[in-house]
């Protein structure tokens, strides 16, 4: 049974009405998508929180109600203050249920690489999510991917995945996900840390940059 | 010391700083990251330092991404000199960092190092900042 969310339509715009439904504990929200009309929608912020706390995270499709009609949505995309973790503004898909989408799905590496183990390497994770194409019920929660067989400069592409039942990779076959790799090596010297750091920062004086416009004014005097 | 190759200028007006980081303002290569919550001019000396400090905490694990770069010229007259006869010659060079900014970012490292690391280098900066990680956070 898929979760169904109620919600509103909203005749009300703006940062002002924005605000006030962000007070009282509501999302402002935009439908859309399948060729319909957007609809500007409210809703409750503890349920996006409640879908974004779920195992499928945004790929979880549910049902939003309002009107008296449910349709299948999943979250597009959402607005979120970089400093104060406020959600702002979600934007919401509608969904065809026979129809393939695609969605960016995370990876997930379990096993310890032979190349850290052994070899004083370190996992890279590159490439954290890959977009894959499937039916909505086939969208999986993860693709987990083993790297213990990894050794010190060894990689994973996309192309090493296996993808689940009914899942198209798109990603690019040739992008890396993961790589071990060796530390880069920083020169320590003897000096205490506070000094070595203020006469590494204090060291080279700059010297001034090569300006652009004076090549090209010279350029063009030489053209005349 | 970080500054630009080329430039189209050599001096540049102050600016404003307001409002926040629209870009660069979530992870985009590591795990751990340090977040600026305040505006500032931070300058290639104070990112180096903070450089510095993280990669000698980590020692010879994982890997340090910069996300600013001090590309800003900042003039300065010199001293004992009258106002006026035109604008002073470049001194150093600072990014522009708005409330969001990620500063500095790490990967191959436990969420303890990391914190620590950021922590030290969060020491060297005239802004302040917050350790962030990919895990999910409490949406207010």
């Amino acid at each position: 049974m898929s979760l169904v969310i109620k919600s509103e339509k909203r005749d009300l715009f703006g940062k002002n009405a924005s605000r006030r439904f962000r007070k009282g504990g509501l999302v402002p929200a935009v439908l859309y998508g399948e060729g319909a009309e957007s609809v500007p929608l409210v809703l409750a912020k503890k349920d996006i929180v409640m879908i974004l706390k779920s195992e499928t995270r945004e790929n979880t499709i549910f049902k939003i109600a309002f009107d008296s009609e449910e349709k299948d949505v999943m979250i597009k995309a959402l607005q979120i203050n970089a400093t104060s973790d406020e959600l702002l503004h979600a934007d919401l898909i509608l969904i065809a249920m026979d129809k393939a989408i695609r969605v960016s799905v995370p990876i997930e590496l379990f096993g310890e690489a032979v190349g850290v183990k052994t070899e004083g390497g370190f996992v890279d994770f590159m490439t954290r999510e890959v977009e894959i194409e499937c039916l909505p019920v086939d969208i999986p929660e993860r693709i987990s991917v083993d790297i213990s067989g990894l050794h010190l400069h060894e990689s994973l592409k996309v192309a090493d995945l296996t993808a689940p039942a009914g899942v198209k990779l798109i990603s690019d076959p040739g992008t890396v996900l993961v790589l071990v790799q060796v530390p880069h090596e920083e020169k320590v010297e003897a000096k205490p840390e506070e000094e070595a750091v203020a006469a590494e920062a204090a060291a080279a004086v700059p010297a001034e940059p090569e300006v652009i416009k004076k090549e090209r004014k010279k350029e063009e005097a030489e053209e005349k | 010391m970080l500054m630009p190759k080329k430039v189209k200028f050599r001096k540049s007006h102050r600016g404003r700083m307001r409002g926040q980081a629209q870009r660069g303002n979530t992870l985009s290569f590591g795990e751990f990251g340090l977040q600026a919550l305040e505006p500032g001019w931070l300058t290639a000396r104070q990112l180096e330092a903070g450089r510095i400090t993280i990669t000698r905490f980590i020692k010879r694990r994982g890997k340090l991404w910069l996300r600013a770069f001090p590309w800003k010229p900042v003039t300065k007259k010199p001293t004992e000199v009258r106002m006026g006869k035109g604008k002073g010659d470049p001194e150093f060079w600072v990014d522009v960092i708005r409330p969001g900014r990620v500063l500095f970012e790490l990967e191959g490292v436990t969420e303890d190092v990391a914190k620590e690391a950021m922590r030290l280098a969060s020491h060297k900066l005239p802004v302040k900042t917050r350790f962030i990680s990919r895990e999910y956070r409490e949406l207010r």
